[in-house]
C-alpha cells in the first residue's frame, strides 16, 4: 500500500494545514475532529534548502539534504531533498520513504527528487 | 491596573565556557554575585531559566535545588522553560511579578550545563524544540534551518558569505575584550573566508553556513535582581530601569510563514517593548541581539527596527554596529563570542545591558549609553522575548 503524508482541511472554511493543528489558524473554529484528511500533492518547487554536515546521533551519513518545498496547490513543507545540485525554484517531485531509523522504529516522511 | 516601575539592583554572571559543576551551582554562583552586587540577600521569589537540565543533566525542579543552595528558603521558585528564550521569559516573568505589586525583590537567574554531553547530542536536544513531525523526523536542526533561511536572505537582499563572516569577526573579537566569554581566539576575514586554509579552518556546517558562523555550545549562568524603586533607591546601585518587555510567538514549524523571510515574532516583540517603554529604535544607544547564527545579527537589527529591512548587512559594512559605531551591537560578544548556554543567555543579555548602562563596562564601554536593548529569540523564531532598558539618575 503507497504511504501517505496528509495535510488537513478545515470542514468549516476549507483553510489547509500542514502540519495538523488543533485549532483551524483561519477560521478559529473550536471544535474537536473538524478536519478532514486530504493527501499532499506529489510535486512542486524547491524554495530552500541545505546540505547538513553536523548530523543528529541517529543519522549514519556524511551529510543530509534538508528542504522546504512549495507543493503545487499552495502547501509548504519540509523535508530531505536526493538532489545533485540543488537550485532554488527547482521543480522536484515527492516520494514517501523512511527518513530516521531510531531503533527498530522506522520513520516516514517527504524525500523530494528532480523531477 | 497602574504598574509599577522594575528596577534592576544586581547582576552577576559566571565564566560561559565548560562548567564541572552541578547545574543548580552554576544557577546559585551568579546569584550569589548579584547579591553582592545589590548588598541585600532579602528575596521574595526566584524565577530559575534552564531548558536543557531534564534532558541534558537529569535534574528536574531545577528551581527548588537553586533556592535551597543559596538557604533562600522559604521563598517561592520556579523553573521557567522556554527554550532558547527561557531566560528572557525568566526576566519578564520577574518583570511582571514586581510591576503587579505582588513581590518587591524578586532573582532571576538561569543556568545551562550543555557540555556534560558532546556537541551532536547538544544539538540534537535543541532540535527537539522543531516540530516533532513536520521537522525533527527529518534530521532538522537549528543550524540547518537557519541555513536554509539564509539562503534566502542572500537571494532576496543581497548577502553574501562575507557579511556574515564580518558578524563572526566583529562578535568573537568583541568577546576579547570580556573576560566572562567563551572564545577567546582572534579571528580574521582572511582566517576564515579568504586564505587557502579557511575551508580547512571554516568548514560548512549546513551550507551556507560554516563553523565560524555558529555559536559555540556553552555551560553558564547569568542572574539580575530585579526590585520596585523604593527597594532600588535604598539599596543605592545606579539606577536601571527595566522599562518594557515584549513578547510574540510565531508558527511552530518554520514552512508555515507566509514570507520566509519576515521574523515577525522579532518585530511584534521588538515594537511591543519599545512601546511599553515610550522608547523608540532611534533612543537606544547599546544593543543585545541573538546572534546563534551570524545571519540572525543582521535579520534582528532589521525586525527591531534599527535599520530599514534589508540593510542590515549595509550597517554592518560601514561600521555602525562595532563598537564606536552608531548602535554598537554584541559588545559583549554576543552568543557568538560570549557563548550560548541556552536557559542563561537572555539574562547574560541583560547583565551585559545593565553592565553598560551603569557605565562599569571597561575597556567594552559604550560612551555614554543611557538607553539598552536585548533580543532572546527562542525557537527558530517562534517565541521572541525582547526588553528595553533605561538609565535614570
Amino acid at each position: 500500500m503507497p504511504r501517505e503524508i496528509y495535510a488537513y482541511k478545515c470542514r468549516k472554511c476549507g483553510h489547509v494545514h500542514y502540519p495538523y493543528r488543533m485549532v483551524c489558524k483561519n477560521c478559529g473554529k473550536n471544535e474537536h475532529n473538524e478536519f478532514e484528511p486530504v493527501p499532499l500533492s506529489k510535486s512542486g518547487s524547491l524554495l530552500t534548502f541545505t546540505t547538513l554536515y553536523s548530523l543528529p546521533p541517529d543519522f549514519e551519513v556524511p551529510s543530509l539534504g534538508l528542504a522546504i518545498v512549495a507543493l503545487d496547490g499552495g502547501i509548504t513543507v519540509t523535508g530531505q531533498h536526493r538532489i545533485d545540485e540543488p537550485e532554488t525554484g527547482m521543480a522536484v517531485r515527492v516520494e514517501v520513504e523512511v527518513v530516521r531509523r531510531d531503533g527498530y522504529d522506522e520513520h516516514y516522511g517527504m524525500v523530494f527528487y528532480k523531477a | 491596573m497602574t504598574m509599577r516601575d522594575v528596577y534592576v539592583i544586581g547582576i552577576g554572571i559566571t565564566s560561559f565556557t565548560r562548567l564541572e559543576f552541578p547545574l543548580s551551582e552554576i544557577a546559585a554562583y551568579p546569584a550569589m554575585m548579584a547579591m553582592k552586587d545589590a548588598g541585600t540577600r532579602e528575596i521574595d521569589h526566584l524565577y530559575v531559566a534552564n531548558m536543557g537540565g531534564g534532558r541534558v543533566n537529569h535534574q528536574t525542579g531545577l528551581a527548588s535545588a537553586v533556592v535551597d543552595t543559596l538557604s533562600l528558603t522559604p521563598a517561592g521558585a520556579e523553573t521557567i522553560e522556554n527554550g532558547p528564550a527561557s531566560g528572557g521569559s525568566a526576566v519578564k516573568t520577574g518583570y511582571m511579578a514586581v510591576a503587579s505589586g505582588l513581590h518587591d525583590t524578586v532573582m532571576v537567574t538561569g543556568a545551562e550545563r550543555m557540555r556534560e554531553v558532546n556537541n551532536l547530542e547538544a544539538t540534537d536536544f535543541v532540535a527537539t524544540l522543531t516540530h516533532p513531525i513536520a521537522e525533527h523526523i527529518y534530521g532538522v536542526t537549528l543550524p540547518s534551518l537557519a541555513a536554509m533561511f539564509t539562503r534566502l536572505y542572500m537571494e532576496k537582499y543581497g548577502v553574501t558569505e562575507r557579511h556574515l563572516a564580518m558578524v563572526a569577526v566583529k562578535n568573537q573579537n568583541a568577546a576579547l575584550l570580556n573576560e566572562f566569554a567563551h572564545l577567546h581566539q582572534r579571528i580574521s576575514i582572511e582566517g576564515i573566508l579568504d586564505s587557502p586554509e579557511a575551508m580547512t579552518n571554516n568548514p560548512y556546517v549546513a551550507e551556507p553556513l560554516r563553523f565560524f558562523d555558529c555559536c559555540p555550545v556553552s555551560d553558564g549562568g547569568a542572574c539580575v535582581i530585579l526590585a520596585s524603586e523604593e527597594v532600588a533607591r535604598k539599596v543605592g546601585r545606579p539606577l536601571v530601569k527595566l522599562a518594557g518587555v515584549g513578547q510574540a510567538t510565531d508558527t511552530h514549524a518554520v514552512h508555515e510563514r507566509e514570507d520566509p523571510t519576515d521574523l515577525l515574532a522579532v518585530r511584534r516583540a521588538a515594537a511591543m517593548a519599545f512601546e511599553r517603554a515610550g522608547l523608540t529604535p532611534a533612543d537606544v544607544d547599546v544593543a543585545e541581539l541573538h546572534d546563534a547564527f551570524t545571519i540572525l545579527e543582521i535579520v534582528e537589527s532589521e525586525e527591531c527596527g534599527f535599520f530599514p529591512k534589508g540593510e542590515g548587512h549595509l550597517a554592518l559594512e560601514r561600521g555602525e554596529t562595532a563598537l564606536g559605531g552608531k548602535l554598537p551591537i554584541n559588545v559583549s560578544g554576543g552568543l557568538k563570542g560570549r557563548g550560548h548556554p541556552v536557559g542563561a543567555t537572555g539574562i547574560a543579555q541583560a547583565y551585559e545591558i545593565v553592565h553598560q548602562l551603569r557605565g562599569e563596562a571597561g575597556e567594552r564601554q559604550v560612551k555614554d549609553a543611557r538607553v539598552g536593548f536585548t533580543c532572546n529569540f527562542g525557537g527558530f523564531g517562534n517565541n521572541v522575548v525582547c526588553l528595553t532598558f533605561k538609565k535614570e539618575d
